[in-house]
């Protein structure tokens, strides 16, 4: 059982580090209870929405909010500013459970102490950055699923109606889990930066979570499609209506805020304490 | 080559100094006694040494490289405060995870064994939440053991162990140092504990390291005494002190100061006409020498 301890350091390489990182998360992620209880959150809201929410009309007469199963994936139009909840209501909020999970996540490293073993044998702070945003959105792109899951039982139940073009819904939902990585990357960012204070970094995930910095523009500026630059404008933009084209949009901005972000958080982490 | 040379580092918590200007080297395969008082310093300079803050200037090599290197940090393993276990999750899952951390190609195997060097085979599958203190210390000497390391930087991992804690953290520590070739670095209060493995001690006060010496040139360095205990007190030192240079009366023994000599002593007192009923050879500790070294400093 001995082993022979020599003098000798090899560098391990950027493979050798990310596996061991991710491996570490996917471990914790699998065998904790946070993710499953975060799929089944994703899965039993919109089947609420969808069979809870309902709304007077003009008329006084109560109607159900969402005819449609699919409004509940994603908005007909890509509508920026808000004009009722059925708008805001979407699979969008998976980002918001998603922000919340990952500051819980990030928060256990951080509570427990395992992020000084972490960053005691990481001396590349990049290995972190990357591998929390991998889980991030691994996990979120998983919600997306449970959320799609949730909403067809949901709409199975209440006799929804499912006509869509089926493009639309395709390129709607490949979209939305196309932006986790760019939620996750900004979630992480902001964990690092608030990373002695749990409570704000959970709050300021569900702040920037929600869009309402991007909702509040466009309610001022208009419904423009220069929104979709911003995480939130392009999870939107992944709509019924979206196409091939969408999805690239969302692919591009969504690994342009990683990029960004991860960069950002890999400065902060160098020039910083850890903890 | 040393394992760890510290040169010139400093590092401040808005404005104030943690440490300041620390000097510090650490030879290959030693067990290295860091010393100092609570606040001087020693915790954040084994937090530099792990990367976990970020030093305001100076230099930090660690086996000549510097510590920033991948490589050599992949081999520093690290107990600093709390073991940075999950509560909620079991003594092997946590390990588990520390291997999965540090690529090691057979985690279970290695997991026996670390468990088996900190004496835990039989405790894998309990929660982290439900182990003693002193069992929790040793899990977190074993996570630090994992894999090859090169280095173990211990930050008080014998505080709060009762006596058998303690002898078994010892001997740990003992066995790591002789079998795996280790460099341990390990700052403790229990300076008593501390003196019987280290070969190294540094002391620290106020950021800056005061002294740096070996195990023998502390033991050249502590004074011996020889305590007496006899029926006149009063006719015995007089007797004693026609033959030795520093006799003193201290509580109800008299000391003889630097004589290593027990059969000088009896052979004076029993010329003198005065029967023994106790002696004793004594040697000043390492802790009376820091206790000294620190008044001096104050001084």
């Amino acid at each position: 059982m001995e082993k022979t301890h020599g003098l000798q350091f090899e560098e391990p390489s950027f493979g050798k580090r990310i596996k061991g990182m991710l491996s570490v998360d996917f471990y914790r992620l699998f065998h904790t209870p946070l993710f499953y209880i975060f799929l089944v959150i994703a899965a039993v809201i919109p089947a609420m929405i969808l069979g809870m929410t309902s709304m007077e009309n003009a008329e006084g007469v109560v109607e159900p909010l969402y005819t449609n199963t699919w409004q509940v994936i994603a908005a007909q139009e890509p509508l920026y500013a808000i004009k009722n909840i059925a708008d805001y209501a979407n699979m969008n909020m998976v980002f918001i459970f998603g922000g919340i999970m990952v500051s819980i996540f990030i928060g256990h490293d951080y509570k427990s102490g395992y992020v000084k073993q972490l960053f005691t044998t990481h001396a590349k702070k990049e290995d972190y950055m990357l591998s929390k945003t991998a889980i991030g959105a691994f996990s979120m792109a998983c919600m997306c699923v449970t959320y799609l899951i949730g909403t067809v039982v949901a709409g199975l139940f209440v006799q929804a109606s499912f006509a869509v073009s089926v493009v639309g819904i395709f390129s709607a939902i490949l979209g939305k889990m196309l932006m986790s990585l760019g939620w996750a990357s900004l979630y992480v960012f902001l964990n690092i930066i608030f990373r002695k204070y749990f409570g704000v970094s959970i709050l300021s995930s569900f702040f920037f979570g929600t869009g309402i910095l991007i909702v509040g523009i466009a309610t001022a500026a208009g419904n423009t499609p220069m929104l979709n630059v911003f995480l939130y404008g392009s999870s939107v933009y992944a709509c019924l209506s979206a196409n091939f084209l969408s999805v690239l949009v969302c692919l591009a901005v969504s690994v342009a805020w990683a990029a960004i972000y991860n960069v950002l958080g890999t400065v902060v982490l160098s020039k910083c304490d850890v903890y | 080559m040393n394992a760890i040379e510290i040169r010139n580092l400093s590092k401040s918590f808005r404005g104030m100094y943690a440490v300041n200007g620390l000097n510090m080297t650490v030879p290959v395969g030693a067990i290295y006694g860091f010393i100092g008082e609570n606040g001087s310093g020693k915790s954040t300079t084994e937090k530099l040494l792990c990367g976990h803050l970020v030093p305001d200037g100076g230099e930090m090599r660690l086996f000549g490289r510097p510590y920033t290197d991948a490589g050599v940090r992949a081999r520093v393993g690290a107990l600093i405060e709390n073991t940075g276990c999950f509560p909620s999750s079991s003594v092997y899952a946590n390990l588990k995870m520390q291997a999965l951390n540090l690529g090691i190609e057979k985690p279970d195997e290695e997991i026996a064994r670390v468990l088996k060097i900190v004496r835990m085979e039989d405790s894998a599958t309990l929660k982290f939440k439900k182990c003693s203190l002193g069992m929790k210390q040793r899990i977190g000497i074993a996570m630090a053991l994992l894999g090859d390391p090169a280095l173990l930087i211990l930050d008080e991992p014998i505080n709060g162990l009762d006596t058998d804690g303690m002898r078994i953290m010892r001997e740990i520590l003992v066995d790591i140092t002789k079998t795996y070739g280790c460099t341990v670095l390990i700052s403790s209060h229990i300076l008593g504990e501390l003196e019987k493995i280290a070969t190294h001690y540094g002391i620290i006060r106020q950021g800056r390291m005061v002294q740096e010496l070996t195990a023998k040139e502390m033991e050249s360095r502590a004074r011996v005494f020889v305590s007496v205990k006899t029926r006149d007190m009063q006719g015995a030192k007089a007797v004693l002190q026609k033959a030795f240079a520093n006799v003193r009366e201290e509580k109800e023994y008299l000391c003889v100061y630097d004589v290593n000599d027990v059969e000088s002593i009896v052979k004076t007192l029993i010329e003198g006409g005065h029967a023994i009923q106790e002696i004793k050879k004594n040697k000043i500790g390492l802790e009376e020498y820091y206790i000294d070294l620190m008044s001096r400093k104050e001084a």
